[in-house]
């Protein structure tokens, strides 16, 4: 039987109808960690679950295979599937017992980081590039000249074997250099296509397997295959594999007949030999400095447009009893306890190009997403919870009599608020809008899905450090940034520290007469 | 604002005319007071309601009904949907816990409702407060807090002062002075003075006209 663990395998539960889900599932990243660390040594010997580690694109063929392999006796087949660029750091943790890989590149990673043997490789299977269209689409691209003509095209992200492949058949074709400044990058090839779906972008380079399970997309043409790279799936037992027999076993039984017909039948190709795909020219995160100015501006316009917005609703919080409160209340905090994956899907229904308000934005010339404005967007909205809960508290601690007393004095209570309420509340507010800083700074989940990955226009710190972290060598460049992270938010923590206790300090001289 | 304090007002009648009932929670109240006096005292134990009566006349507590009329003037009159506004009135109202704003200097607390330097140091002078004007209520006692507070009001030029146990943190020499000067102050100003105080003391005393408010019930002594 297939039991992939919660959090874990979650594609290989979702019916194909919710496909969606699966989009968000995809980028949760932590979640991957989970059965790789709560794989402990109390691997029985006889029938131990086999652990794979397997590209995204197999998430629906390779489980189907399992099941086949079990009802021949086969031991249990567990599975992680992510990108594999995010799989391969996991090889080198000495838990996992196979490993498929969507490119020759991270197996050739992995081997040099001791994690297998390259005697051990073992071509599984072939794939293809194909152009992918949003469902609706009037008259797609026959060419990839008129794919490159479109105003956006999504791509997997670039340490992402299917990113790779497709630059890499874009170069071929001579057409990068015009596309690349309209490229956005997703964290996968499913986000990528989620986008497509969606209209956000007019076509994606995507995987053929792809596309029968993503609703909402419809394939343009096949890449070329004068200019497409050969993509072979290699599979590899892992050095340090605690089961290495089975895993072994599995994996030949993965090129028998009987397992290829199943992977066939959901696109996949023999594996054919050509020449590997080029490796990418340049690190994926050319200047570490675009990405501290870019946190900086997104963290203080944040900071800005929310202020107005928060003294508002804290105000209204504190003060009103109305029809609904809880209702406003509860919206506002939501995103501090949602997924920012899920906050980043909403935003992205309510302010894509053809989400809610999306053609309405449109008519003025706005597109939030993949511009600068979409993280910006995210970062508000996160930070709003944190803004809103300190201006209320500010408005709360002061007392309601002070302005009463200054209505008696002949002063209105719009004046009333500009002299006395909000002076007293401002040091508790500043608090709200240092901690609101502090979490723009961190934002990631909401800004990857509604701002993509696009360097130098969307790509803050945390995005950075994300892309450096999913390519061989980025480990350097990740550390300056993370020391970066680190050092601004301990001074928006001390700043908001600083301010708390100012505020505590006028509260009491006022109360402590 | 225009003139001093201390400028004879145009000799108006001041006449106060209240009819109101409130119920919060256990205090009911129902009180019927007439006056044309320039100074009257309201007396009576803890919690008998004296405070919520001054909030009610200052416009600050709203759900009281019936009808509050000051020199002929509507202030509340629930038949016919009248409630005007606190910043309408012309009130001026000293809560027991004087209320300074803790962010500004005793100089900006007076000017508060927009009197003039001049009108706010010879206010001070009056109330013996002058040297302070530059401090921070946290730098103040307690009866040099209800002088800046009194000042306060006295400066937004009201018709009616409502005083909650104005003198109560000042020691018997200094209060006796104090309650002199208010009440030729409003007397010369046109202003009537509505006095709270818990005992029948010396700030009863000096009233001209004595209520009592017991259970709820005004009547007078």
């Amino acid at each position: 039987m297939v039991t992939p663990r919660p959090g874990s395998a979650l594609p290989s539960l979702i019916p194909r109808a919710s496909r969606r889900a699966q989009f968000s599932a995809l980028i949760g990243c932590a979640a991957l960690f989970a059965p790789v660390a709560a794989r402990g040594q109390a691997a029985a010997p006889a029938q131990a679950p086999i652990l794979v580690l397997a590209a995204a694109s197999l998430s629906d063929a390779l489980p189907a295979v399992a099941r086949l392999w079990e009802a021949r006796g086969g031991a249990q087949v567990e599975f992680s599937f992510a990108a594999t660029s995010r799989l391969a750091p996991l090889t080198l943790q000495g838990n996992a017992d196979l490993f498929i890989s969507a490119d020759r590149e991270w197996m050739d990673w992995v081997v040099k980081g001791g994690g297998a043997k390259a005697e051990d490789i073992v071509p599984l299977l072939g794939n293809s590039l194909v152009v992918a269209v949003p469902a609706g689409t009037e008259s797609p691209p026959r060419t990839l000249a008129e794919v490159v003509a479109l105003p956006r095209l999504a791509l997997a992200g670039e340490a992402v074997p299917a990113g790779r492949y497709a630059r890499a058949a874009l170069e071929a074709a001579g057409l990068w250099d015009e596309v690349e400044g309209r490229v956005v990058r997703g964290e996968s090839v499913r986000s990528a296509l989620e986008w497509v779906a969606r209209g956000e972008a007019a076509a994606g380079i995507v995987y053929r397997t792809d596309m029968p399970v993503t609703p909402g997309v419809r394939l343009a043409f096949a890449i070329p295959p004068e200019v497409s790279p050969a993509i072979v799936y290699p599979g590899v037992v892992l050095a340090s594999a605690p089961n290495a027999a089975a895993a072994g076993e599995f994996l030949a039984f993965l090129r028998t007949a009987a397992a290829q017909e199943v992977f066939i039948a959901a696109g996949f190709e023999p594996p054919i030999s050509r020449p590997p795909a080029a490796p990418p020219q340049a690190g994926p995160v050319e200047n570490p400095g675009s990405a501290i100015l870019l946190s900086l501006v997104v963290g203080l316009a944040a900071t800005l447009l929310g202020l107005v917005p928060s003294v508002l609703l804290g105000r209204l919080l504190a003060r009103r009893e109305f029809a609904g409160k809880a209702l406003v209340s509860t919206l506002i905090l939501m995103p501090l306890v949602l997924p920012p994956v899920v906050t980043g899907f909403l935003l992205l229904t309510l302010f894509g190009t053809r989400g809610v308000f999306g053609p309405a934005l449109g008519a003025f010339g706005i597109t939030v997403p993949f511009t600068l404005i979409a993280p910006v967007v995210a970062a508000v909205v996160v930070g709003l919870p944190f803004y809103v809960l300190a201006a209320r508290g500010a408005f709360e601690a002061v007392d309601a009599r002070l302005e009463e007393v200054s209505w008696t004095l002949g002063v209105r209570p719009r004046s009333t608020f500009f002299r006395v309420v909000l002076p007293l509340a401002v040091p508790g507010i500043a608090a709200g809008a240092v901690l609101a800083f502090a979490r723009a700074l961190g934002e990631f989940g909401a800004t990857v899905v509604l701002a993509g990955n696009v360097e130098g226009r969307t790509r803050t710190i945390p995005l950075a450090v994300y892309s450096l972290l999913e390519s061989p060598g980025g480990s350097g460049g990740a550390w300056v940034l993370a020391g970066v992270s680190v050092l601004l938010s301990l001074l928006a923590l001390a700043g908001f520290e600083g301010l708390s206790r100012w505020q505590k300090k006028r509260l009491e001289e006022w109360s402590g007469r | 604002m225009v003139g001093t304090v201390s400028e004879v007002a145009t000799p108006t009648v001041r006449s106060l005319d209240v009819s109101v009932r409130l119920s919060i929670g256990t205090l009911g109240l129902g009180v019927e007071l007439r006056t044309d006096r320039r100074a009257v005292a309201i007396v009576g134990p803890s919690g008998a309601g004296k405070s919520t009566l001054l909030r009610v006349l200052a416009g600050v507590e709203r759900r009281a009904t019936g009808k509050v009329e000051m020199s002929g003037r509507t202030w509340l009159d629930t038949k016919r949907g009248v409630f005007l506004e606190p910043w309408d009135r012309r009130v001026g109202w000293v809560p027991q816990n004087d209320l300074l704003f803790p962010h500004m200097s005793v100089r900006e607390n007076m000017a508060f409702a927009g009197a003039s330097a001049s009108d706010v140091e010879e206010t001070a002078e009056l109330l013996a407060v002058r040297p302070l004007l530059e401090r921070r209520p946290r730098n103040l006692s307690g009866g040099e807090r209800q002088r800046v507070a009194l000042g306060r009001a006295l400066l937004a030029r009201p018709e009616l002062l409502l005083l909650d146990e104005p003198f109560s943190a000042l020691d018997r020499p200094l209060r006796l002075d104090l309650v002199q000067r208010v009440h030729a102050l409003a007397e010369r100003a046109g202003i009537m003075l509505v006095l709270v105080s818990h005992d029948d003391g010396d700030t009863a005393a000096m009233a001209e006209e004595r209520w009592l408010l017991v259970e709820g019930q005004l009547n007078r002594l």
